[in-house]
């Protein structure tokens, strides 16, 4: 049953730090799975900064400004994803959410704000999370809203809607497009991010839409297109390789579509179905997920309990390792699985343990990059951290290495290694205590098999 | 000896048990072409790169940082380079050096990240694709390109560009620390790990890479310790970048692509000093790198593209910058282009989309030019639909 517990809590939370995993295991699965909603439920939204804290007078220096609180509203987010008092279902969920609706958000004030709608429809239904994002500022400006006027219409964002936030290629015309820009027309925000409606550059006319007529709005575009069952299809399509990351099983795919349509779009019905399936804790559906950079990172907070010299690092480490929140390499989100892996990244990956563990440096050292000035800090270039092992140190034995190791590889891998541990039995010879368990965890987060979950 | 001890008996030496398979035969043959894609992060300044020195609308609207005709380093009757490309203009004297003007693509967006995307993966403006070009171009099977480092990054990361469906190119950073990753005795001993049945293909893979890099960089290793090159190159990281691909090509490396690049140009405020002082380094570079390549007998089998992910706005702002503009200007340098000089007329100035230069050449014309012409392969494949040829190469 700590199997099925340790799956659950790697694909739709963060892991678990070593207390959290004993604790789980007394709870037992059903507990465990119940945990992760009940916290989700109790989770407070976020403080949302507005406009006028923005303080500064020149639009570059204003601009700048919102960069820097961007990467300080990242570092928040790590640190609930980390926190086992906050909601790791919520935040992974949440996760999810900004990679499907991708928006690069440069201004904090604006990230933030997105960020809050995210989490406060994460789990509700998938109608009104699309329509608050339709009216987000953040994406009104990523996707050219702004500019879709009556005489001019731009069909940035009707096209993405289409093509990426809801049903997917193939299921609508060019014509559709051009319909629905024109129903999106005049949804736009002021200059301080708040959506604002302007009557004026909205076109009130007559649309077909998916065969339909009428003289709709952004609002009955939503609707109709959520009505079709491709819609649910398609999101479950993504759902699935999040939370599966499996080849899809067209059988299953199709089960859970029934499940979130009939269910109108009612995110929450659908993950419960999920993970309370037998088939999600299959043998052939776990240990397939290339950890994502922020899953690899936060996996390692909670295992080590780590506290960042410059917590900046943290959002050096990501950009090094391909995964900026806030910053998505374009609309379409992060390619993800193997994606993930160069010969660069994955050497980074693999050496991140060391680096913690034996103070050894990790070079996260930039090229230029137009626009990434919190970049050149040179003091984030060290990635530096106080590891805590006193909460590992109880599961030791101490004596019986063989036991240790399977004990450690039972909690940190998702299933047997490639390697026979006992064959690295010299690395951990005359060693004791703490000594010995940096130096066992220093192989297992060395193995390629800790990438995965 | 078994498993069990060897790493207690080996300590911390034994780099080289395991026989990378591409070193057991050797590379196929190749047409012994290397080509160099410099890019110039941030969005260079076409405009006062190449500059029309002729052209009143030009002054008009960069009263302050326009290139006075008195400034510039005349090549043509309308065109010259910027002061600081004077080492340009002695390769542009030697026949060396091709510059396509306006280039471009439809529907320009001006997001460096996603106009970088774009050039990289010669996408459609409103495309995502996965894979760059010179990935895809790894990807077609190319002679010798089953070894990662076949297309060689010099920085932290791997770019877009060349990372292919099935195969990537390879990043190659500081040396001496690549040196320390892979002496590190456990990431050694895993590589040459079994795969047993239960194994999931993501870890299959994981390790795989982890044994093509280890492999690769063994490789450049050796590589990197013989030739040392005394050409003058720029004291930069750029200058170094260069300097190194020069030694690998004059240890008979088989990478056969290079990808370097220079940042910083940016240039909203205050440009002029910046971009001039940039163009120096870059054009110092160049010129060590081509002349030192021609001293061995090997410039004519090199081409360098140069490129930026867009030009700047024609009009300045009102920090004596400029902002994000759309085409520009895009060099390629070697000692046998088969059209050097200029490939077509510079930008008409009077007829601008929202004050940025219209392009006249897709930048995948381009791609299909060095594709077909100097990688010998299908630029139709790589770039997903026909381009017609430039033939400058």
């Amino acid at each position: 049953m700590s199997d099925r517990i340790k799956h659950l809590y790697q694909r739709a939370g963060f892991g678990a730090s070593p207390e959290e995993w004993e604790q789980l295991k007394r709870q037992g699965f059903l507990g465990a799975l119940e945990q992760l909603f009940t916290q989700a439920h109790a989770a407070p939204p976020l403080t949302v900064a507005s406009f006028e804290d923005l303080a500064e007078a020149t639009m570059e220096d204003r601009r700048k400004a919102g960069r820097m609180l961007t990467q300080s509203y990242t570092l928040e987010w790590l640190d609930r994803m980390a926190d086992p008092t906050e909601s790791a279902l919520l935040e992974r969920l949440t996760l999810f959410w900004h990679d499907h609706f991708a928006c690069r958000s440069i201004l904090g004030h604006l990230a933030i704000q997105q960020l809050n709608t995210l989490r406060e429809y994460a789990l509700g239904s998938f109608r009104d999370l699309c329509l608050a994002v339709a009216k987000d500022p953040s994406m009104i400006r990523y996707l050219n809203n702004q500019q879709n006027k009556k005489n001019s219409p731009n069909e940035n964002f009707a096209r993405e809607l289409l093509e990426l936030f809801t049903i997917g290629r193939g299921n609508y015309t060019e014509q559709d497009i051009k319909e629905a820009a024109r129903a999106f027309t005049g949804w736009g925000s002021n200059y301080k991010g708040i959506y604002r409606f302007r009557a004026r550059a909205h076109d009130y006319g007559q649309k077909t839409f998916f065969g339909q007529s009428g003289r709709f709005n952004g609002e009955d575009i939503i609707r109709i297109i959520l009505d079709q069952r491709e819609s649910a299809e398609f999101l479950v399509r993504k759902f699935w390789d999040y939370y599966v990351s499996a080849p899809a099983d067209e059988g299953l795919i199709q089960e859970l579509t029934s499940v979130y349509y009939e269910s109108d779009y009612h995110t929450e019905t659908l993950l419960r179905y999920l993970f309370a399936a037998d088939w999600f804790y299959d043998q052939r559906f776990r240990g397939g997920q290339i950890k994502s950079p922020i899953v690899l990172l936060i996996g390692l907070r909670k295992t080590l309990g780590l506290q960042f010299g410059k917590p900046a690092a943290q959002a050096r480490l990501l950009r090094a390792l391909g995964q900026t929140p806030f910053d998505p390499p374009n609309v379409a989100g992060w390619p993800g699985g193997r994606h993930w892996i160069d010969n660069a990244t994955l050497m980074l990956r693999l050496n991140i343990g060391a680096g913690l563990l034996s103070k050894r440096e990790l070079d996260l050292r930039f090229r230029d990059q137009p626009e990434l000035e919190i970049l050149s800090d040179p003091s984030t270039r060290k990635l530096e951290a106080v590891v805590n092992l006193q909460s590992l140190l109880p599961m030791m034995t101490g004596t019986d290495l063989v036991a240790d190791f399977g004990t450690l590889s039972d909690y940190l891998l998702p299933g047997p290694s490639r390697i026979d541990m006992t064959s690295l039995v010299g690395l951990v010879d005359n060693t004791e205590g703490e000594e010995r368990l940096r130096r066992m965890l220093l192989v297992l987060f060395s193995l390629p098999e800790f990438q995965t979950c | 000896m078994k498993r069990r001890t060897f790493l207690k008996n080996t300590g911390l030496a034994s780099a080289a048990l395991w026989a990378p398979s591409f070193l057991n035969h050797l590379p196929g043959q190749t047409n012994g072409k290397i080509l160099i894609v410099i890019q110039l992060s941030g969005g260079n300044d076409g405009l006062n790169t190449i500059v029309p020195y002729r052209n009143d609308k030009y002054y008009e609207l960069r009263p302050d940082i326009a290139i006075s005709d008195s400034e510039v380093l005349r090549v043509t009757d309308e065109l010259g380079f910027n002061p600081s490309l004077s080492d340009l203009q002695s390769l542009y004297d030697e026949g060396w050096v091709s510059i396509v003007n306006n280039v471009g693509y439809p529907n320009p967006n001006r997001s460096h990240f996603r106009s970088m995307d774009i050039w990289q993966t010669a996408s459609d403006s409103r495309e995502y694709l996965t894979s760059g070009w010179l990935g895809r171009y790894l990807d077609s099977q190319c002679n010798g390109c089953e070894s990662p480092h076949y297309a060689l990054e010099l920085g932290q990361g791997l770019s877009l560009a060349l990372k292919g469906e099935q195969r990537l190119g390879f990043a190659m950073n500081d040396l001496r620390q690549m040196e320390r990753t892979n002496k590190n005795p456990l990431l050694s001993y895993l590589g040459q790990q079994d795969t047993p049945d239960h194994e999931h293909e993501e870890v299959a893979y994981l390790y795989k890479t982890l044994l093509d890099t280890q492999s690769s960089t063994k490789y450049l290793l050796e590589q990197t310790g013989g030739r040392r090159s005394r050409a003058n190159f720029p004291a930069t990281p750029f200058g170094r970048d260069l300097r190194q691909v020069v030694e690998l090509i004059l240890a008979g490396n088989t990478s056969k692509v290079y990808y370097v690049s220079l940042g910083g140009f940016d240039t909203h405020a205050n440009q002029k000093g910046p971009q001039g002082r940039l163009l120096s380094i870059y054009a110092e570079g160049v010129k060590a790198l081509a002349e030192e390549l021609n001293k061995h007998n090997l410039w004519q089998d090199t081409l360098v593209m140069t490129f930026s992910e867009f030009g700047r706005r024609v009009a300045q702002n009102g920090s004596r910058g400029t902002d994000h503009g759309a085409a520009s200007n895009l060099y390629l340098l070697g000692g046998n282009l088969r059209q050097a000089g200029f490939y077509n007329n510079g930008p008409d100035l009077t007829n601008l989309d929202k004050g940025d230069l219209k392009y006249q050449v897709d930048f995948r014309n381009v791609y299909a030019n060095v594709l077909d012409s100097w990688l010998g392969a299908s630029s139709t494949s790589i770039l997903n639909k026909h381009f017609d040829d430039l033939g400058i190469i």
